[in-house]
C-alpha cells in the first residue's frame, strides 16, 4: 500500500509507574489510532498505534497518492490512518501470535489526534484502576526509510493478560523437558 | 518532548503526584484526569496535584491520586506551611472524554470534576477558574509566584489562561 518496506523493531518492554508516563508519552499532538484486545480472556488491555504528527501527512499522502504536505487532516486522512492501524496491528499481533502462542483479537479502531499521555491516563482510568500503580509497556518501532515516518506500537496489557504473556515467556525459555 | 516556557525549574507533576511550594509547576497531557491547583493569594505559594480518580476507598499509599485523600493533604500540607484556610482558592482544568466506544468507565472526567467541586464546596474552598470537560487533551503551568496563574495548553492547539 505505501510501495515501501515497513520494518518491526524488536518490542523494549518496560514496567513504567503511572507517575513518569510522561517521560516515555509525552504531549506532542500525534494521531493515536486505538484498539482495545480481547484474548482468552475478555478485554486483554490495550493497543495503540502512534504515528507522530510530522509523519502523519506524508504517510497520508504516500497512501492517497497526493503530493501537498501543508495541507489540513481530512476524513480521507483518517480513514486511512485507521486502515494503517488495522495493517499494522494485526501484523504486530500475528507476531505475538507466531512468537507466543496467544491469541489477542483488536477491536474496531478509533482515532483521536491529540496529546498521547492524555489519551493514555484516560484509558487507564476508565479501566477499574484503583489498584493500577504501573502499567506495563510493550513498545514497538515501525520505520519506513522510504517515506521518512516515525511510529510505534505500544501494547498496555491489563493483569491477566500480562500474567499469560509472562508464563508463557516462560515456557520460551524454560521449555518443558 | 514537551513545552517548557520557565526551563528548569519546573516541577512536573505526574499522575498521582502533588507539590507545595512557590516554584512553577506542571502536568503533562491531563485527559481524564484534574490537574487541581489551591492557591495562597496572600502567600504567593500552592499546591499542584495530578487527580487520577474521585474515591481512595481507602487506601493511603497514594494521597495524590484520588480526589478526596488529595484535597485534605493539600490542604494539610499548605496550612502547616502557614496558610490560612481563608486565603485559599482553587483552579481546576482536565477531566476530558477522550472515547467514546471503548467498554471501561468512560466518564471518569466527568466524575472526577464533579467530586473535586463537591469536596472544596464542603472545604470553602472557592473555584475562581476552570477549564474542564470537551474531548480534548491540557498541559498545564502553575506560577504560584504570578498570582496563582495557571496557563492551559490544548491538544488543539489552543493556548489560554485562567
Amino acid at each position: 500500500m505505501l510501495s515501501a518496506n515497513v520494518s518491526m523493531s524488536v518490542p523494549e518492554i518496560k514496567v513504567i509507574d503511572i507517575s513518569e508516563i510522561y517521560k516515555y508519552v509525552g504531549d506532542e499532538i500525534a494521531a493515536l489510532v486505538l484498539f482495545q484486545v480481547n484474548g482468552e480472556v475478555k478485554q486483554g488491555g490495550f493497543l495503540l498505534l502512534y504515528v507522530a504528527k510530522s509523519s502523519v501527512i506524508r504517510l497520508t499522502n504516500a497512501m492517497l497518492g497526493l503530493t501537498e504536505t501543508n495541507r489540513e487532516l481530512d476524513e480521507m486522512d483518517e480513514s486511512a490512518l485507521l486502515e494503517v492501524g488495522n495493517i499494522m496491528v494485526s501484523a504486530f499481533l500475528d507476531g505475538t501470535a507466531e512468537l507466543l502462542n496467544i491469541i489477542m483479537l483488536p477491536s474496531p479502531p478509533q482515532l483521536v489526534i491529540d496529546m498521547p499521555h492524555a489519551a493514555i491516563e484516560s484509558i487507564i482510568a476508565s479501566q477499574d484502576s484503583v489498584d493500577i500503580d504501573e502499567v506495563v509497556l510493550f513498545k514497538t518501532e515501525l520505520l519506513s526509510d522510504a517515506h521518512n515516518i516515525q511510529s510505534s506500537i505500544f501494547l498496555f496489557p491489563n493483569h491477566p493478560m500480562l500474567e499469560d504473556i509472562i508464563r508463557r515467556l516462560e515456557e520460551l525459555l524454560n521449555p518443558p523437558t | 518532548m514537551s513545552l517548557m516556557p520557565t526551563g528548569n525549574d519546573t516541577v512536573i507533576i505526574g499522575i498521582g503526584e502533588y507539590q507545595v511550594g512557590s516554584m512553577p509547576m506542571a502536568s503533562i497531557g491531563l485527559g481524564s484526569c484534574v490537574g487541581l491547583v489551591i492557591h495562597d493569594r496572600k502567600m504567593g505559594i500552592g499546591a499542584l496535584v495530578h487527580i487520577m480518580l474521585p474515591s481512595s476507598q481507602g487506601k493511603t499509599d497514594r494521597l495524590g491520586k484520588y480526589a478526596d485523600t488529595a484535597i485534605d493533604v493539600l490542604i494539610k500540607e499548605l496550612t502547616r506551611n502557614g496558610s490560612s484556610p481563608t486565603n485559599l482558592i482553587a483552579k481546576i482544568a482536565g477531566g476530558s472524554a477522550m472515547f467514546k466506544t471503548f467498554s471501561g468507565n468512560l466518564n471518569i472526567g466527568e466524575r472526577n470534576v464533579e467530586v473535586i467541586r463537591k469536596l472544596l464546596k464542603d472545604q470553602s474552598i472557592p473555584i475562581k477558574g476552570e477549564d474542564v470537560g470537551g474531548c480534548v487533551g491540557r498541559t498545564i503551568f502553575y506560577y504560584p509566584k504570578e498570582n496563582g496563574k495557571l496557563v492551559i495548553k490544548k491538544g488543539d492547539g489552543t493556548l489560554g489562561e485562567i
